[in-house]
């Protein structure tokens, strides 16, 4: 009965996939690279990344691979050093959001069309997350922030919440499709306990989405992140980060610098086009 | 009579009365948020810890964080319906007097770049919908998957750094027009509107060399967002048995089109909301670059400085302009497609 009533989970033939596969080089080459800098930063880089070491905006060369910035820190050696500082925003944010919102897309999921308190509560829930998800992410993200304190903590919690509404949404999609399915009733009429239904057939046939969708969380996150550095609102300076880099290059590139804001953005866009490419190749199940 | 009346026109009725229960909800969420900031409000405010009692509660009371949290939450709450936003306690100044004269600026370059970004979008779906090996048609889907993938503000360096610096195209990222023009006499609020309206080609002529690159920004990065919304729901209507119905009863060409166009566009719609936060988002970002004087400068000052009042303000501003976007787009989407009328039953869609 047990193993007529075990559904069939989907890890098994993804998993089955990823070695041996051609297209995995393109895919996974970026992320390790960007993943081994993250962890190796320090030691990679030529010159301390918050100190002055040379003479402000000089172009790339052998000495300064990425040229120097307007205070004449190394460019190279902060693009460096943030990696991990982005990186770490971009991880904690997409657990968070998933552990988060695969809770709250379970309680509404499961809720929703039941009466009294907990379904009046699931409504809510529903309706207020899909308001918060409706304002503009940089606008609430400056405004924690400032609340909350400017710290790499604060703002990977923060970009975590904001993207709470997205993976809570996909989790309750996917527990309302999986309501329906057979293997639900039987195990239900075999006399499974409402805690065993979610915890053994729900949670494990509704959260694959959402680890799906976690890579697209980082991306986004990381992109949120560097907006609100770029804003001047988020670590606050010399810490290494790319979006702040890119602000304190602008004004450079504006006059025909552009070294101090052109590596940030490639470093940054390499990152997300990284990750959302692993959610679309990937992890896709269909 | 009456009755009868009000079956039929309940549904945009309901929806906007929710939009001030939404406004209220929202508010009170905002007053507690605000209680949750670690350390004292008001000593972070007066930058310093030795407050005489006096001045304390007067920060206190200005702040309203005097009384019990009812109370509080009842002078806040009063304040919000008033419109009565506060006066910094930084700079001095009345919080929604700055917001009144900053939120059209913003408003104004979020609206622009929306329409552009629609009438591209819609440009290129269609013309791909009806040419679909056409390599333009190929380009739009791919630009379409790149949603996201570029953020705005690396997409303005890119190009202040082309447009202006190499090639000269566009005016220095400076502001809105050149230092020493004298802006439009205020008669909407909306800076380039005024400056239509005040037929001073001088002025408008600098502030389309000005604006144009912030937008073209703003369309650029936020387009793909729809775009891949769109042709999927086009695929979709097109796929769609009432348009092989059409095509197998032989109407015109043009007939099958708008029939498609029409079953896409809720869809679209719904995109055109979420489209308009992110717009809103993007100019906050845009502005700083630009220096455009709008709610980003205002909000990043304001963090700047610790400005609890003005943050609070912000927020409750974008949430606003927020809401009332998707009351718009709920009413659109209820005018064109009657299924999503509340309290109607529809087979296959209870």
């Amino acid at each position: 009965m047990t193993t007529a009533t075990t559904p069939p989970t989907a890890a098994p033939a993804t998993r089955r996939r990823l070695p041996g596969s051609a297209s995995m080089v393109p895919v996974v080459a970026p992320l390790v690279l960007l993943l081994l800098v993250a962890a190796l930063g320090p030691l990679l880089a030529p010159y301390s990344p918050i100190d002055v070491v040379a003479a402000p905006d000089q172009p790339p060369s052998t000495q300064h691979w990425f040229g120097t910035d307007i205070y004449g820190l190394d460019v190279f050696s902060r693009v460096i050093a943030a990696t991990r500082n982005d990186l770490v925003v971009g991880l904690v944010a997409a657990l968070l959001a998933t552990v988060i919102g695969v809770g709250v897309g379970l309680f509404t999921g499961t809720n929703e069309s039941r009466g009294g308190v907990p379904g009046s509560v699931a409504r809510g829930v529903t309706r207020g997350l899909d308001l918060f998800d409706a304002l503009p992410q940089i606008v609430v993200g400056l405004v924690l922030l400032a609340f909350f304190g400017r710290n790499l903590l604060t703002l990977s919690v923060v970009c975590g919440l904001l993207m709470v509404p997205t993976q809570a949404r996909v989790v309750r999609t996917e527990v309302l499709r999986v309501r329906r399915e057979a293997y639900l009733e039987s195990a239900r009429l075999s006399g499974e306990s409402e805690r065993g239904l979610l915890l053994r057939h729900m949670l494990p046939n509704s959260t694959w989405p959402a680890l799906e969708n976690a890579s697209y969380i980082f991306g986004v996150a990381v992109t949120v992140a560097a907006g609100l550095g770029f804003l001047g609102v988020g670590l606050p300076p010399p810490t290494p980060e790319w979006g702040a880099m890119i602000a304190d290059g602008a004004t450079a590139a504006s006059a025909g610098r552009w070294w101090s804001s052109l590596f940030p953005c490639l470093a940054l866009a390499v990152t997300v086009i990284a990750f959302s490419n692993l959610a679309h190749q990937y992890l896709r199940r269909r | 009579m009456i009755a009868r009346l009000w079956r039929s026109q309940r549904w945009w009725i309901q929806r906007v009365a929710l939009l001030p229960v939404h406004l209220f909800l929202f508010a009170i969420a905002v007053f507690f948020l605000v209680r949750l900031i670690p350390g004292d409000p008001v000593l972070i405010i007066a930058g310093s810890d030795d407050l005489t009692a006096d001045q304390y509660e007067r920060i206190e009371v200005l702040l309203g964080l005097s009384g019990s949290l009812w109370h509080q939450l009842m002078v806040f709450l009063g304040r919000v319906v008033t419109l009565d936003l506060g006066r910094s306690l930084i700079d001095g100044q009345d919080v929604q007097e700055q917001i009144a004269w900053r939120l059209p600026a913003t408003i104004e370059i979020a609206l622009i770049a929306m329409v552009i970004a629609i009438a591209v979008t819609l440009l290129l779906c269609i013309f791909a919908m009806l040419h679909p090996h056409n390599p333009v048609a190929r380009f739009a889907a791919f630009y379409a998957r790149s949603a996201g993938a570029i953020p705005d503000f690396v997409l303005g360096v890119a190009g202040i750094l082309v447009f202006y610096t190499v090639l000269g195209w566009a005016a220095a990222p400076t502001g809105r027009y050149d230092a020493g023009l004298r802006p439009a006499p205020r008669t909407t609020g909306f800076p380039f509107l005024d400056a239509l309206l005040s037929s001073d080609t001088v002025l408008l002529s600098s502030m389309l060399a000005h604006l144009w690159l912030p937008v073209l920004v703003l369309v650029v990065g936020s387009a793909p967002t729809i775009m891949k919304v769109l042709q999927r729901s086009i695929e979709h209507a097109v796929d769609d048995e009432a348009t092989l119905f059409r095509i197998a009863s032989g109407v015109p060409r043009h007939v099958v089109i708008v029939s498609v166009l029409r079953r896409a566009s809720p869809t679209m719609v719904t995109m055109c909301g979420q489209l308009f936060g992110f717009l809103l988002g993007g100019a906050v970002i845009i502005e700083q670059l630009f220096a455009i004087p709008g709610m980003g400068q205002y909000a990043v000052q304001a963090v700047g400085r610790a400005d609890f009042l003005a943050l609070q303000a912000f927020l409750l501003t974008v949430a606003a302009c927020v809401l009332v976007v998707f009351l718009i787009v709920d009413l659109v989407n209820m005018t064109l497609d009657p299924r999503r009328r509340p309290g109607v039953m529809v087979e296959g869609n209870a």
